[in-house]
């Protein structure tokens, strides 16, 4: 077996110094990576969290995305401001979660004319989006990656990566339950009780005992995505969120090390994200009532297979190995396909003027996407701080995270 | 979904008792998907681990009809076809209910824990694969030109791919070993971290000559048969067993 020199290798000890502890009691309700990238935000700035998660960790949407690392050259034309904030985020989790992370960077392919006249635009925005985006002739793409179908029109080069959609957010509860925090799996949150006009306290059903708990705090964040809707509820909050399914389709065989995508609007079916030995395309998308047991359509599958195979000709003869859907957590309303729902994320304070009163001391945090986490914890955590009046900055861009293992292998039972 | 449903009867561990379910399922329906319906749908489930629904995340491992699985890969139109009853066994048509229903066991993995149901703590599988073990290895360019320069990265370190284990602990709760024992998917991640870092190999073999190293293997080789990705434990044991006996100094 061929050794693996040139590697990147990080060995490092976690060890971040906590200045100043204060007494708040943070409960954060959701397991998936933005309640672990904030569970771990908040402990670093002193809080005591627990979090509880009524499933295994990252049994939600998190641990069932597509697996791709933005650069935001997906988004540069729509919105700018979301793609440069996926390219910085992207450039902070390479340095701080390198092993959670297959980077090899992506190429956008223009299959017919109307997407090779997109190709200028898309370039320019990514450069304004600071998304080094360069074109590059097809035959110098295709010996990077000759699945890549020789008919096509022009390709362009991204920062793109690929990366573990469980194994990053485990890194982040790792480095959480390190400082202290209280990580509850399998224990849901089944009431907010709201005391003088404020959450007072998150009633938590472990699973195992069936017996509830009160677990008092001081302030609640939910962080539960496209299950907003249900757990604002508790607290007579309406969270505006649209859980958004898609499917994904993975087939055997690593066709590419880099991330393939469409070069045109974002649409269904048009990236394909290798990981391990297999290669994924995705997604489709349509909006639900309900986010619980989101199965794959039958005829997304069909779709996404010849979908890929533009991009890469060959992709559908492949076997497949496993179908499966996910619900996004869009925030906002939508009555269509929820496409013309933007991709960013947002702090909602349940007290904010035109809340329902009754439910200060509590937030919900919604949108975005598994590249921002770290950034979508960092702005609720600000807001936490802001409201409980600590004046602790965020500092998770400086550690480089513990393994995902240890949060298992320390699990002392 | 095409094909004719398949009748099945879950049985699903819960402590002492045992929560059954009959349905019937579209062939290509994994026994994930079927539990996700079930829970959705308001009944009693017991609890489960998932995440990825891929089989990548390592986390759905569970004894079906004793043999370690992953319910996120295992459909129905496997378990309504002939299958092993013990690691590496013969294939044998399905246990079938007087309904005529396919009977699928559902147990949580062995030597673990159990949270609640067929839920389990994993530590076990994690609590002996080496501290700072690398999880990239290099991903085989098979006659592609090299990554092309990347201004965003000032040292590129080359094709990178993840290991191909995903830590799912099938193989360790399918060994029969009763001595303590690191287990195979910790050989396994210690023989591959022996042979990615030379500068660590040492340090590697040092693990593998202890006695919860290599030496209680029994060479059952069930680890083998069952891991969903193809790792073959047993192999990576047999490895370090060849360098010990190269380095003598190493086990002595
Ligand atoms: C098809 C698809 C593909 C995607 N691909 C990508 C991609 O390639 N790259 C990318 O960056 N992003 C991608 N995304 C987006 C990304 O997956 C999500 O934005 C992200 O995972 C959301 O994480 P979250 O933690 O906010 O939500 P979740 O992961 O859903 O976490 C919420 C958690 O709250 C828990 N919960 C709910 N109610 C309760 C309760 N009462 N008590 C306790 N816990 C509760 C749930 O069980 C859940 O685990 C994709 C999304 C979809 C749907
Ligand atoms: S070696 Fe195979 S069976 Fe064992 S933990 Fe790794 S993937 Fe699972
Ligand atoms: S749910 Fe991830 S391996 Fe089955």
């Amino acid at each position: 077996m061929p050794a693996a020199s040139g590697v990147l290798y990080t060995r490092f000890m976690f060890d971040p110094p906590i200045t100043t502890r204060n007494r708040a009691r943070v409960c954060v309700i959701g397991g998936g990576g933005t309640g672990a990238a904030l569970a771990y935000d908040l402990s670093l700035r002193g809080f005591s969290v627990t979090l509880l998660e009524k499933g295994e960790l990252t049994s939600g949407t998190t641990g069932r995305h597509h697996g791709q690392l933005h650069s935001g050259a997906r988004y540069a034309v729509g919105d700018r401001a979301i793609a440069s904030e996926c390219m910085e985020e992207t450039l902070i989790l390479r340095r701080i979660a390198p092993e959670a992370i297959e980077y090899n960077g992506g190429v956008f392919v223009a299959v017919d004319d109307d997407d090779a006249d997109y190709a200028p635009v898309f370039v320019s925005a990514c450069l304004e989006a600071g998304i080094p985006a360069r074109e590059v002739p097809v035959s110098e793409a295709r010996s990077w990656e000759p699945v890549i179908n020789p008919a096509a029109r022009r390709t362009v080069w991204v920062p793109d990566g690929a990366f573990d959609a469980f194994r990053m957010p485990m890194s982040f509860f790792a480095a959480a339950r390190r400082l202290g925090a209280g990580i509850r799996s399998f224990t849901e949150a089944v009431a907010v009780d709201v005391v003088a006009g404020r959450a007072a306290a998150v009633i938590a059903r472990p699973v195992s005992t069936g017996r509830d708990e009160r677990i008092e705090c001081d302030y609640v964040v939910s962080a539960t995505g496209a299950w907003a809707g249900s757990v604002g509820r508790m607290a007579g909050f309406d969270a505006p969120i649209t859980p958004a399914p898609g499917t994904m389709v993975a087939v055997r065989g690593r066709l590419s090390d880099m991330v393939l995508s469409r070069l045109s609007p974002p649409g269904d079916g048009d990236i394909i994200v290798p990981q391990r030995g297999l290669s994924i395309i995705g997604t489709t998308q349509r909006v639900v009532d309900d986010p619980d047991c989101v199965l794959p359509d039958d005829d997304d599958v069909e779709f996404l297979l010849k979908r890929a195979d533009e991009l890469a000709p060959g992709f559908s003869s492949r076997g497949v190995h496993a179908v499966w859907a996910a619900a996004r957590p869009l925030a906002g309303r939508s009555s269509g396909d929820g496409r013309s729902l933007s991709r960013d994320f947002m702090v909602l304070d349940h007290a904010a003027p035109g809340a329902v009163p009754g439910s200060a001391g509590m937030a919900t945090l919604i949108g975005g996407k598994a590249t921002v986490l770290r950034a979508m914890a960092e702005k609720a955590a600000d807001h936490v701080c802001e409201a409980l009046g600590v004046g602790e900055p965020c500092r998770t861009r400086e550690f480089v995270l513990p393994s995902w293992r240890d949060y298992y292998a320390e699990e002392t039972r | 979904m095409s094909g004719d449903r398949i009748p099945l009867t879950l049985r699903v561990r819960n402590g002492a008792a045992v929560a059954e379910f009959r349905i019937d399922a579209e062939p290509r329906r994994t026994v994930l998907d079927m539990l996700e319906r079930l829970r959705s749908g308001g009944g009693t489930v017991p609890a489960y681990r998932h995440s990825c629904h891929h089989g990548s995340c390592g986390t759905c491992g569970a004894r079906i009809n004793g043999v370690e699985a992953l319910m996120c890969l295992t459909s129905a139109s496997d378990l309504g076809s002939p299958r092993a009853r013990v690691p590496g066994g013969p294939a044998v048509e399905p246990e079938r209910g007087e309904d005529g229903s396919v009977i699928v066991e559902l147990e949580p993995l062995a030597k673990m824990t159990v949270i609640s149901g067929i839920a389990v703590y994993p530590g076990t599988a994690f609590a002996g694969i080496p501290a700072g073990a690398g999880y990239l290895a290099v991903s085989e360019p098979g006659g592609r030109a090299p990554l092309p320069p990347d201004p965003t990265e000032p040292r590129p370190a080359g094709r990178v791919r993840f290991e191909a284990c995903i830590e799912c602990g099938s193989c360790v709760s399918s060994c029969p070993v009763a001595v303590p024992f690191i287990g195979p998917a910790a050989l396994a991640a210690v023989n591959r971290e022996r042979e990615k870092r030379p500068e660590r190999a040492p340090a590697m073999l040092a693990l593998a000559a202890a006695s919860d190293g290599v030496e209680p293997c029994g060479r059952h080789l069930a680890c083998s048969r069952v891991c969903p990705q193809a790792v073959y434990p047993g192999k990576h044991i047999q490895l370090l067993r060849n360098a010990l006996a190269e380095e003598p100094s190493a086990s002595g």
